[in-house]
């Protein structure tokens, strides 16, 4: 099998997944990758988690209340799925439709949005929109339980405008103005939701959305340009056929599965990395019938895609959850999952309570002298665990080689790590430090902690932050 | 006069114990319960995975006087590691008394079973992880027959294993599969006064009963939701009379099934508000004041996550929910009819 086809798989499952074992690479990249997009693309036709079976031994899970305890599940899903983009679906609506537990209060009220996310988030982005417009925890969350007709509270209005679907504004010119804002506001009225239970004796019970039509504005509204009467699922028909909505998303998913752009609120002024990508994105938006799935199939089959790699900066759930895919560790429940899960907040990314409604500044912003420490001192101490079973197998596979030269160990090591590529000074200084003590021999005692320490090397370098 | 009795059952809400605490009065994540002298039972508190400081057993009565806890490996509040000290507990599953009233702890994660006395001071431990005659792998359930050796239910080997006190093996039976005699990851266990053995066989959503030999007698249950229909049964009780209890994990509710395993009736909880739950609202005003405006209140009264359930010989019936922190307590009625045969 072509080496190419190896690497291009990594990139595609780094991208549409959280990476995978060399074994798993190999097998998708003998079904053919237009195959393997048609898959990740159909997550219903791979068995999901056993819930069942995990309930049982996490307990806890039962009934999921605690941001903690919501925080294990995720990472173990994320490492877990077999339907990878799934996960990464909802990875990338939480950090667009943030909803934050500093607020909320109640993980498992966020759950049920990160659920619905896997749901609808490869489906109709007008469905996802009107999903969110009636998710209790971002109902709460912007305050729209606090929107009535005789006193709107622009919060909701606001951010669906801003965060959710259009932004502020592209090619220069603003998408919406204060009056919009406030129509919008008036539309939802009456959106809100019922009072949850609260946390004692028992523990929290959720919150249910709810229309109150005494407390909606039946009057007329203006927004952007159309008037009528409008509720608030007229108010996202008109949101989702604007081709600033074609823009946004299309920028939201280049930056999250292509490339690193700028930070969001640059992007009114500021035009896409690659116009023709985000041209194709857009259109495909519109000929799908606003599809999200429809719209990354494309991708994943664009040159714009398959040229992309390494253009990104990992975030903390990838850097985490793609070395742990690989190592296969926590494949199965085991105490000690939390403090796995705590790594991808001590890296910057508190799942399912980012620090404001803005979500995570992304790319290179992840990274800064702390995180970077922790990124390299977390995958640096996974792969050189030599009994984590994927790192058994990566030292098999060299092994298998037979006895090899540092140039080949370290050359192997990056493939099995998911092809992973280094600058030539890079590459060259790892190869000399390996090759300091001759060349490796199977069956030596040295020889599973030298490639232990190969990939140590590795994944200490700055291209392993790279997806 | 002679007294004619009738198959009926009703099963009268008595009252709820508990309160979602890490420690002192309250459970957190309780999953086992057994009942002690007098009065008093004990609560085996799983907790959450980055609380290990919750895991322990309460003693209490049944009149939710807080007597004590034990076995707390963490006592230091707030997240941290779990230990595996003498004592201790990390995943536990299951609690049986001798007849000494000796507290036995099954582990499913150090595959250990911790021994304790009835004031909860640990006297000892036994178990090693395997799958020979005697090793144990994920421990779920534990029973003492009228021998006073411990039937413990060995769950990833799919078996009934019998041990003395102090873990010496004796016998064992059953295997993996769904045939008659076969399991899938079973977890509750109870002995009949008859000597009779009933099992909760979890992934094969039936209940299967052996006799005090291991031989198999019968099995009812399927999947499903329906009257009668199991969804992942985890506890399973008899009472004086034969009655079969079964805790319908995956379904939230309790169902109640004849001694020849016809479907009688179920519940789908009854809970309220429990004293130590009181106490904490009455210490912190807020908290009534938020329960004030709370909509949906009645969601309390419902099982979330009936894990085991325990029957008394005073026809007292405990449900410990594994989600709600509590146990929902029931009496057995039955129709008792004076008067000669007409």
């Amino acid at each position: 099998m072509a080496n190419n086809d190896i690497a291009l798989m990594a990139h595609l499952m780094r991208r549409a997944g959280f990476g995978a074992s060399y074994e798993e690479l190999e097998r998708r990249a003998a079904a053919g990758y237009e195959a393997t997009v048609e898959d990740l693309l159909n997550p219903a036709n791979r068995p999901s988690l056993e819930m069942d079976v995990l309930e049982r031994r996490f307990v806890d899970w039962r009934e999921m209340n605690a941001l903690e305890v919501n925080q294990a599940f995720w990472t173990y899903a994320m490492i877990n799925t077999e339907r990878p983009l799934e996960e990464k679906i909802a990875l990338f609506w939480h950090g667009i439709f943030c909803t934050g537990n500093s607020k909320c209060e109640h993980g498992r009220q966020i759950k049920l949005q990160i659920d619905m996310f896997r749901q609808h988030g490869l489906g109709s982005f007008r469905d996802l929109l009107l999903g969110l417009s009636s998710d209790p925890s971002m109902i709460f969350y912007l305050d729209n339980c606090m929107s009535h007709k005789d006193a709107i509270n622009e919060n909701w209005g606001r951010e669906l405008l801003e965060l959710f679907s259009m932004g502020v504004g592209m090619d220069g010119e603003a998408n919406y103005s204060e009056d919009d804002v406030k129509e919008c506001a008036r539309a939802f009225t009456g959106w809100t939701i019922t009072n949850a239970i609260p946390r004692y004796p028992y523990g929290r019970y959720e919150a249910g959305f709810i229309y109150n039509p005494d407390d909606h504005d039946e009057d007329n509204k203006t927004f952007l340009g159309e008037t009528g009467n409008f509720n608030g699922d007229d108010i996202i028909d008109i949101i989702a056929r604007q081709p600033s909505t074609a823009r946004f998303i299309s920028r939201h998913i280049y930056n999250f599965f292509v490339a690193d752009d700028v930070q969001v609120p640059a992007w009114q002024n500021t035009p896409p990395r690659d116009e023709e990508a985000i041209k194709m994105l857009e259109d495909e938006y519109f000929r799908s019938g606003y599809n999200i799935g429809s719209m990354l199939r494309v991708l994943f089959n664009s040159d714009a895609f398959k040229n992309a790699r390494f253009a990104k900066v990992k975030s903390p759930a990838e850097a985490v959850i793609g070395t742990m895919r690989v190592v296969k560790d926590f494949t199965s429940p085991k105490p000690g999952l939390h403090n796995l899960a705590s790594n991808i907040r001590y890296m910057g990314q508190d799942l399912m309570n980012p620090p404001t409604v803005e979500g995570w500044h992304t790319g290179g912003e992840w990274i800064d002298s702390g995180t970077l420490v922790e990124r390299i001192n977390f995958a640096a101490d996974q792969v050189g665990n030599l009994e984590l079973p994927g790192v058994q197998d990566m030292v098999a596979r060299v092994g298998s080689d037979g006895p090899s030269t540092a140039e080949q160990v370290v050359d192997r090591c990056l493939e099995l790590l998911g092809a992973y590529e280094l600058a030539d000074d890079t590459r060259a200084q790892l190869i000399d430090h390996v090759g300091r003590s001759g060349d490796l021999i199977p069956g030596t005692p040295e020889f599973s902690q030298r490639v232990g320490q190969t990939l140590q090397l590795i994944v200490s370098t700055q291209e392993y932050q790279f997806a | 006069m002679t007294t004619t009795r009738f198959t009926g059952i009703t099963l009268q809400p008595s009252h709820t114990i508990g309160r979602a605490e890490f420690s002192g009065p309250g459970f957190r994540n309780p999953v086992a319960m057994v009942r002690g002298e007098d009065d008093t039972m004990y609560v085996v508190s799983r907790s959450y995975d980055y609380r290990p400081d919750g895991k322990r057993i309460t003693i209490c009565t049944l009149d939710e006087e807080y007597i004590g806890e034990f076995a707390r490996g963490v006592t230091t509040a707030g997240e941290g590691d779990p230990s595996d000290a003498d004592g201790s507990l990390i995943w536990p599953t299951a609690i049986a008394l001798d007849s000494e009233g000796n507290v036995f702890v099954a582990d499913e994660w150090l595959n250990r079973i911790s021994i304790y006395t009835g004031d909860g001071a640990y006297t000892s431990k036994w178990g090693t992880q395997g799958s020979g005659d005697g090793e144990i792998s994920s421990p779920s359930g534990l029973a003492f027959d009228q021998d006073d050796n411990l039937l413990l239910v060995d769950c990833d080997n799919h078996r009934i294993q019998k041990f003395t006190r102090d873990g010496q093996y004796i016998s064992q039976f059953g295997s993996k599969g769904d045939g008659d005699g076969e399991f899938n990851m079973p977890w509750g266990i109870t002995v009949d006064r008859n000597g009779d053995i009933f099992i909760a066989d979890w992934r094969n959503d039936r209940i299967q009963k052996f006799d005090r030999n291991g031989n198999f007698l019968m099995k009812f249950g399927t999947s499903g939701s329906g009257d009668g229909e199991l969804d992942r049964p985890t506890g399973v009780a008899v009472d004086k009379d034969g009655n079969i209890y079964v805790t319908d994990w995956g379904n939230d509710r309790l169902q109640v099934f004849t001694s020849e395993g016809e479907y009688v009736t179920q519940t789908t909880g009854d809970g309220s508000l429990s004293k130590w739950g009181k106490e904490k609202l009455d210490a912190n005003s807020e908290m009534w004041q938020e329960r004030d405006i709370a909509q949906g209140l009645e969601r309390e009264r419902l099982f979330w996550g009936p894990i085991a359930v325990t029957v008394d010989d005073d026809d007292n019936v405990f449900v410990v929910e594994s989600a709600r922190s509590r146990v929902q307590i029931f009496r057995r009625q039955v129709p008792v009819f004076f008067g000669g045969r007409l």
